[in-house]
C-alpha cells in the first residue's frame, strides 16, 4: 500500500471520534442530496407514466396552447389534413371535488377527490381509441345522463350497472346513469367518467366547444408522420400545440420546486460539512506540526507531506459519501414506501423504487469527495509549508492572538458595506446579490470579532455559572483560537441565517397578505371551489346560480369571478373576468398603481386590463401599455388600465378584465367563485338556509362566511411556520455535528492542559462546566451572527418580492427570533454534551503524559 | 576529504528592532568516523550549528558544505534529498508518529524515498535488532520506555545508510541510565558502523563519549579537544574544560 494512504488510515484510525464526527457531516450532506435526487425523479416518473398513458393510444393529441376550450369546427380543420386516417374531438376536463362529496363525512377524506370527465362523440371515438367493455355497453350518442366508467371507480365508490352518479356541473348537479363498466384502471392519473360529448358541452355549458383533439395517421413511417404533424400544425395556427396533454403541471412544477430546495439544503448541508472538515484539518495540521517538521528533516519533501493530509480528507470523502449514499438509498426507500399508500388514494399514482441514475451518483461522488478535497487544499498546502525546524522545538501551546485587524476583516467589512449600500439602489438583483455579499463578509469579519464577542458572551455566562470560576478560561479557550472558533459559528450562522430569513419572510407575508386578504374577500359570504388559484381543474356554475343567488331576499349584491386561461406574450396566465360594478361591492383590488374609481370605469371600456404585480414585472408592462393576449381566437390587444392583484391571486400572474371581454373573447361565462352580500337589514339565519338550499345543488362550492374563510387561510401561514421549524431539523444536524467536532477538538488538543486543571484541584463538574461555557459561548457566537445575517437577508429578500410585486411589507419576525435564539443555545448544550463527559472523566496521570 | 566543511558560517536573527548574532562567522572540519560533541552553555548557538548543518535552517553568511557539497547551491527538494540519504537526525523528543510501530517508524526514511514496503521493514528490523529492540518491533511508541523510543529514532537515523548523523541533546528527556545507554550507542555507531556522528549536548558526561568537544560560547568556538577515546575517564577533562571557559 501507499505510504502516505497508510499514515493517512493510522492517522484517521487514532482518532476515530474525530474522524466519524467528520464523516458524519458529509454523510449528512450527501444523504439530504442522493436521497431527494432518486425519491423525487420517482416520482415524477410515475406521474409522467400517467399523462403518458393518458395519450398512449392516439398518435397525436393536440390542444391550445393555453389549455382552453375551442370551438368543435376546428375538429374539420385536422380531418382535412391529408394523412390523418381519423380524428376525434373531445371535452376533457378535471372535475376536483370537495374533501366530503362522496361519503358527507368531513372526518374522513374521500378516496377519489377529483375526476375525469370525459365527452366523447361515440360514433368517431372508436376509430381512435379501443374500449372493452366488461359490461353492460358503450354510449350511444343518443343517450343523455348517461356514463361510463370503470371497475376500479365503481368500487371505489359504491356504484354498479345501473345506479346513478352525480356529478356537480356548472347548471347544478347532475345525475348521470352508469350503463357500461371498463375494465379496471390500470394507469395512474384521475379515474375518468365517459359521458356524451354534447353531454360534456351541456355539464360545463360549453355548447359546440372542445380542448382536445385526437387523432390517429394512416402511417407508420417516422418521416411521414412528422410531416403529418407539422402539416396539422401549419393547419391550425401556432397557437396549437401537439403532444399529450400536460394535465398534471401544476404538480410536476411543485414537485420540481421541492427538489430544487431540498437539493439547495443538501448543498448548504455539504458547504457546512465543508467548513467541519476545513477546520478540523487546520487543528489536524496544527496539532502535527512536530509530525510534519520531523518528516520533513527526515527528508519528506513538500509535496508528499501535502499529499498526506490530502489523502486523509480524500479517505473520509470517499468513506462520507458512499456511506452518505447508501443512507440515502435507504431514505428514498422509506419515504416513497411511507407516501406510497397516500399517492395511490389520492392522485391514483403507483410509485415504484426510489430512481438512481448514473447522473445523481457521479453527482454526489462529485459533490462528496469534491467537497472535502476542496476543504482540505488549504490546510494541506500550510502543512506542506511546515518547516523541518518546527521537530526541534519544545512542545509548548502555541496561542494564535489574532492582530486586531487583518485584510480578512477589512475586506469583509468593505463587502457588508457594499452590501448595505445595495439596498439605496432598489434594484432587486443587485440587492440579491448584496444578500450574498453580507454573509460572506460576516464570515470574513467573525474571526476578529471572534475575541470581543466572546468576552461580552463569557460576561454574561460567568453570571450564570458564577461558582465554578471556570467560565473565563473557556472564553480564553475560545479567543486562542478565534478563527476556528469563527469557522465553526459560520456552520451555526449559515444554518440560522436561513432561519431567522424565512421567519421574516413568512411573518411579513403573513401580514402584508392579512390585509389583501381582507380587501379581497371582505364580502358576508364566498362560494369557494375545491381549488383555489388552479381555477382550470374547478367546474365552475353557469351564470343562473349566481342570478338565482340575487333573486333571494336579503342578498344585496352577488359578484362573481371568472376564469380563462391565456398568455400574455407568451407567458401563461391566468384571466379572471370580473364585473366591474359589483366586484367593488363585495371585494377589492389592492392597487399599486391606479385607483379603485378610475381602474374599475375604465374597465368597462372594451379589451382593457387590469394586470397583477407579477404580471407587470414579469413582462414590464406599464400603466398606458397594450399587450398580446393569445385568445382562443387569436391575438386580442388589450390596454393596461391600472396595476394590482387580490389575495387568491397574488402567487400568480394574472390580468382582470370584464365579464364582457371574457365572454366576448374566451367564451366564458362560467363563473369559478362568488362573493355576496346580504342587505344591512337582512336577517342572517333565514337568508343563510336560503342561500344553503340553493347551494346545494350545486356540490362543487363551499359556503362559507367571509369572516370564515380569512381565519382559514390565516391558518395556512401557522402551517408555513411548522413547515418551517421542520426545515430547521435538517439544518441543526450540521451545525450541531460542527460544533460538536471543535469541542471535541479542544478537548483532544489540551487534554495534557485539562489533566493539569484537574491536577492543581479542578473538580470533574469544573472541567465539564468549562466545556459546556464554552459550547455556550460558541453557540451564542453563532447566533447573534446567524441573527444579524438572517435579518438583514430577511429584510432584503421581502424588500425583493415587494418590489417584484407581492403585497409583502416588511415586519420584525419577533417569534423566530425568539426560537432562533433558544434553538441556537440549545445546540450550544447539546453538542457539548459528550466533549464535556469526555474532558471531565480523563485520567489525570495519563492526561499529564499526553503527546 | 571532510565530511563537514563550515566557513565563517554566521547566522543572525532579526526580532523586531534587535539583532541577535547566534553564530559569528564559525569554521571547522569534521572527518569521516569522528564522534564530535557540541558543548556550550545555553543560547551560545549550538543547536543553531546543528541546523545549518543538517539543511534546516540557511546561514546569513558563510557557507556548509557536506561531502564537498555546499548546501548554498541546493534547492529545497535537492536539499531534502540530501537529508533523505546522507543526514540521519536524532531529535531530544524523539519525534516518532504516535500512529506508526516501532518497526514503522524506523522504516520511515526508506519508505519517503520510495523503497518496497518489504524491503523497508526487513532494513528497519535489521537496525531495530542490533539496538534490542527485536521484541518491541510492532509497539507503538506510546508503548515504549523513553530509551527504547530514542533507540528507535537512531534506528530510524540509520536505517538509510547515511555517512552522517545529527543528534540535538539526545540525552536530553532521559534519565541517567538510559542517557548512558544512547550515549554509548552513538559512540558504537561512529566507531562500529563507521558513521560521523555530531551531537548537541550540555551534559559533560554524555559529551565525554566522543572523540572531540566543539565549545561554543556567544557563537563562536571557543575551544577545540579531541579527547582520549576512554569512557568515563575524560569526564573530568571535559568538566576541567568547563569551567575553564567559564560556563
Amino acid at each position: 500500500m501507499n505510504f502516505q494512504l497508510t499514515l493517512a488510515l493510522r492517522y484517521l484510525n487514532g482518532r476515530k471520534l474525530r474522524a466519524l464526527l467528520t464523516t458524519l457531516a458529509i454523510v449528512f450532506g450527501v444523504l439530504v442530496v442522493f436521497g431527494m435526487n432518486t425519491i423525487i425523479p420517482a416520482m415524477m416518473r410515475s406521474f409522467q407514466a400517467n399523462v403518458l398513458a393518458a395519450s398512449g393510444q392516439v398518435d397525436a393529441s393536440i390542444s391550445l396552447k393555453t389549455g382552453d376550450v375551442f370551438p368543435v369546427a376546428e375538429l374539420a380543420r385536422v380531418a382535412a389534413v391529408p394523412g390523418v386516417r381519423a380524428s376525434t374531438g373531445l371535452l376533457d376536463r378535471t372535475v376536483n371535488l370537495q374533501p366530503d362529496y362522496f361519503d358527507h363525512d368531513a372526518a374522513v377524506p374521500d378516496s377519489i377527490s377529483a375526476l375525469s370527465l370525459v365527452g366523447i362523440n361515440p360514433d368517431e371515438a372508436h376509430s381512435v381509441h379501443s374500449y372493452n367493455m366488461v359490461s353492460g355497453r358503450f354510449l350511444d350518442s343518443a343517450d343523455t345522463n348517461a356514463a361510463v366508467i370503470s371497475q376500479s371507480l365503481a368500487d371505489s365508490i359504491g356504484l354498479s350497472l345501473g345506479s346513478t352518479l352525480a356529478l356537480p356541473t356548472a347548471i347544478g348537479e347532475q345525475s348521470l346513469e352508469i350503463v357500461g363498466i371498463l375494465p379496471a384502471r390500470a394507469v395512474p392519473g384521475n379515474e375518468e367518467v365517459f359521458v356524451t360529448l354534447s353531454q360534456a358541452q351541456s355539464m360545463f355549458s360549453m355548447p359546440e366547444k372542445i380542448n382536445t383533439i385526437d387523432v390517429n395517421f394512416d402511417s407508420l413511417d417516422n418521416a411521414r408522420r412528422s410531416e403529418i404533424q407539422s402539416s396539422i400544425q401549419t393547419a391550425l395556427g401556432n397557437e396549437y400545440q401537439i403532444g399529450a396533454l400536460a394535465s398534471n403541471s401544476e404538480l410536476l412544477t411543485n414537485l420540481q420546486l421541492g427538489q430544487t430546495i431540498f437539493n439547495v439544503l443538501g448543498v448548504m448541508g455539504l458547504l457546512m460539512g465543508g467548513f467541519i472538515i476545513f477546520n478540523t484539518f487546520r487543528t489536524v495540521v496544527a496539532e502535527r506540526r512536530r509530525d510534519i517538521g520531523m518528516l520533513r528533516a527526515l527528508g519528506a519533501s513538500r509535496k508528499s507531506i501535502f499529499y498526506i493530509i490530502l489523502i486523509e480528507g480524500l479517505v473520509q470523502g470517499i468513506m462520507g459519501t458512499a456511506l452518505g449514499m447508501l443512507a440515502g438509498y435507504g431514505f428514498s426507500v422509506l419515504v416513497l414506501k411511507l407516501m406510497g399508500p397516500a399517492m395511490q388514494k389520492f392522485l391514483n399514482v403507483k410509485i415504484g423504487m426510489p430512481e438512481v441514475s448514473l447522473a445523481i451518483i457521479l453527482a454526489s461522488i462529485g459533490l462528496g469527495v469534491g467537497i472535502t478535497l476542496l476543504a482540505g487544499l488549504i490546510p494541506a498546502m500550510s502543512a506542506s509549508r511546515v518547516t523541518p525546524l518546527e521537530a526541534l522545538r519544545p512542545a509548548v501551546g502555541k496561542l494564535n492572538f489574532r492582530r486586531l485587524a487583518g485584510l480578512g476583516f477589512w475586506t469583509g467589512a468593505a463587502m457588508i458595506a457594499l452590501a448595505v449600500a445595495t439596498l439605496v439602489t432598489r434594484n432587486a438583483g443587485l440587492i440579491g446579490l448584496g444578500g450574498m455579499l453580507f454573509i460572506i463578509g460576516l464570515i470574513l469579519v467573525a474571526p476578529t470579532l471572534v475575541s470581543p464577542i466572546a468576552a461580552l458572551f463569557g460576561g454574561l455566562a460567568s453570571l450564570i455559572f458564577a461558582r465554578q470560576g471556570t467560565t473565563h478560561l473557556a472564553q480564553g479557550n475560545l479567543s486562542r483560537q478565534p478563527t476556528r472558533a469563527a469557522v465553526t459559528a459560520s456552520a451555526t450562522l449559515i444554518g440560522l441565517a436561513i432561519l431567522v430569513t424565512a421567519a421574516s419572510i413568512i411573518t411579513s407575508a403573513s401580514v402584508g397578505f392579512e390585509r389583501v386578504l381582507r380587501k379581497s374577500l371582505g364580502s358576508d359570504y364566498i362560494f369557494v371551489p375545491p381549488s383555489v388559484a388552479l381555477w382550470g381543474t374547478n367546474v365552475g356554475s353557469s351564470p343562473d346560480f349566481a342570478r338565482e343567488l340575487r333573486e333571494l331576499n336579503d342578498v344585496a349584491v352577488a359578484s362573481t369571478l371568472r376564469f380563462a386561461p391565456a398568455q400574455v406574450n407568451d407567458l401563461p396566465i391566468s384571466l379572471m373576468g370580473i364585473d366591474p360594478d359589483s366586484y367593488v361591492q363585495v371585494s377589492g383590488l389592492t392597487f399599486a398603481e391606479g385607483d379603485e374609481a378610475t381602474a374599475y370605469a375604465a374597465l368597462k371600456t372594451p379589451r382593457t386590463m387590469i394586470i397583477s404585480p407579477v404580471l407587470a414585472t414579469s413582462t414590464g408592462a406599464k400603466v398606458g401599455d397594450e399587450v398580446n393576449v393569445l385568445t382562443p381566437n387569436g391575438v386580442t390587444r388589450y390596454r393596461v388600465v391600472a396595476i394590482g392583484g387580490d389575495y387568491l391571486n397574488a402567487k400568480i400572474a394574472t390580468g382582470y378584465i370584464s365579464h364582457a371581454d371574457i365572454t366576448a373573447d374566451f367564451d366564458r361565462n362560467e363563473d369559478v367563485l362568488i362573493q355576496l352580500n346580504l342587505t344591512p337589514t337582512a336577517d342572517r339565519a333565514s337568508a343563510e338556509s336560503a342561500i344553503e338550499t340553493v347551494v346545494g345543488r350545486y356540490p362543487q362550492y363551499r359556503l362559507i362566511s367571509g369572516q370564515g374563510y380569512i381565519d382559514e387561510n390565516m391558518e395556512l401561514f401557522d402551517v408555513a411556520f411548522a413547515a418551517m421549524y421542520a426545515v430547521l431539523i435538517f439544518l441543526a444536524v450540521p451545525s450541531l455535528i460542527a460544533m460538536l467536532n471543535t469541542l471535541a477538538i479542544g478537548v483532544i488538543e489540551r487534554t495534557r492542559e485539562i489533566g493539569m486543571l484537574r491536577a492543581v484541584g479542578a473538580t470533574r463538574k469544573q472541567v465539564r462546566t468549562m466545556i459546556v461555557a464554552e459550547a455556550i459561548i460558541l453557540a451564542a457566537i453563532g447566533t447573534a451572527f446567524g441573527l444579524l445575517a438572517g435579518l438583514y437577508l430577511g429584510y432584503t429578500t421581502v424588500e425583493t418580492l415587494h418590489l417584484a410585486g407581492y403585497p409583502m411589507e416588511y415586519i420584525f419576525p419577533a417569534s423566530g427570533v425568539v426560537v432562533t435564539i433558544a434553538a441556537g443555545l440549545i445546540f450550544g448544550v447539546l453538542a457539548a454534551i459528550i466533549p464535556a463527559r469526555q474532558a471531565a472523566r480523563l485520567d489525570v496521570v495519563q492526561a499529564l503524559h499526553y503527546e | 576529504m571532510s565530511v563537514i566543511t563550515t566557513e565563517n558560517l554566521t547566522k543572525i536573527y532579526n526580532s523586531g528592532t534587535t539583532a541577535v548574532t547566534a553564530l559569528d562567522h564559525v569554521s571547522f572540519q569534521v572527518q569521516p568516523e569522528e564522534f564530535v560533541a557540541v558543548m556550550g552553555p545555553s543560547g551560545c548557538g549550538k543547536s543553531t550549528l546543528l541546523h545549518l548543518i543538517g539543511g534546516l535552517d540557511h546561514p546569513s553568511n558563510g557557507r556548509v558544505m557536506i561531502n564537498d557539497e555546499s548546501l548554498a547551491d541546493l534547492d529545497d527538494d535537492s536539499l531534502t534529498k540530501l537529508r533523505r540519504r546522507q543526514i540521519g537526525f536524532v531529535f531530544q523528543f524523539f519525534n516518532l508518529i504516535p500512529v506508526l510501530s516501532a518497526v514503522e517508524n524506523a522504516a520511515l526514511p526508506l519508505m519517503l524515498d520510495g523503497m518496497k514496503q518489504i524491503e523497508a521493514r526487513d532494513r528497519a528490523i535489521e537496525w531495530l535488532s542490533r539496538f534490542d529492540l527485536a521484541d518491541r518491533l510492532q509497539n507503538r511508541p506510546d508503548q515504549l520506555s523513553g530509551g527504547q523510543q530514542q533507540r528507535v529514532a537512531i534506528a530510524r537515523a540509520l536505517v538509510a545508510e547515511p555517512a552522517l548523523i545529527l543528534a540535538d541533546e539526545p540525552t536530553g528527556n532521559l534519565d541517567t541510565r538510559a542517557s548512558d545507554e544512547i550515549a554509548g550507542l552513538l559512540r558504537q555507531v561512529a566507531k562500529d558502523w563507521g558513521r560521523t556522528v555530531v551531537m548537541v549536548t550540555h551534559d559533560p558526561r554524555i559529551a565525554a563519549y566522543a572523540d572531540r568537544i566543539l565549545f561554543l560560547k556567544d557563537g563562536r568556538i571557543v575551544d577545540d579537544t579531541l579527547l582520549e577515546a576512554k569512557n568515563g575517564s575524560s569526564y573530568e577533562a571535559v568538566t576541567a574544560k568547563l569551567k575553564e571557559i567559564g560556563d
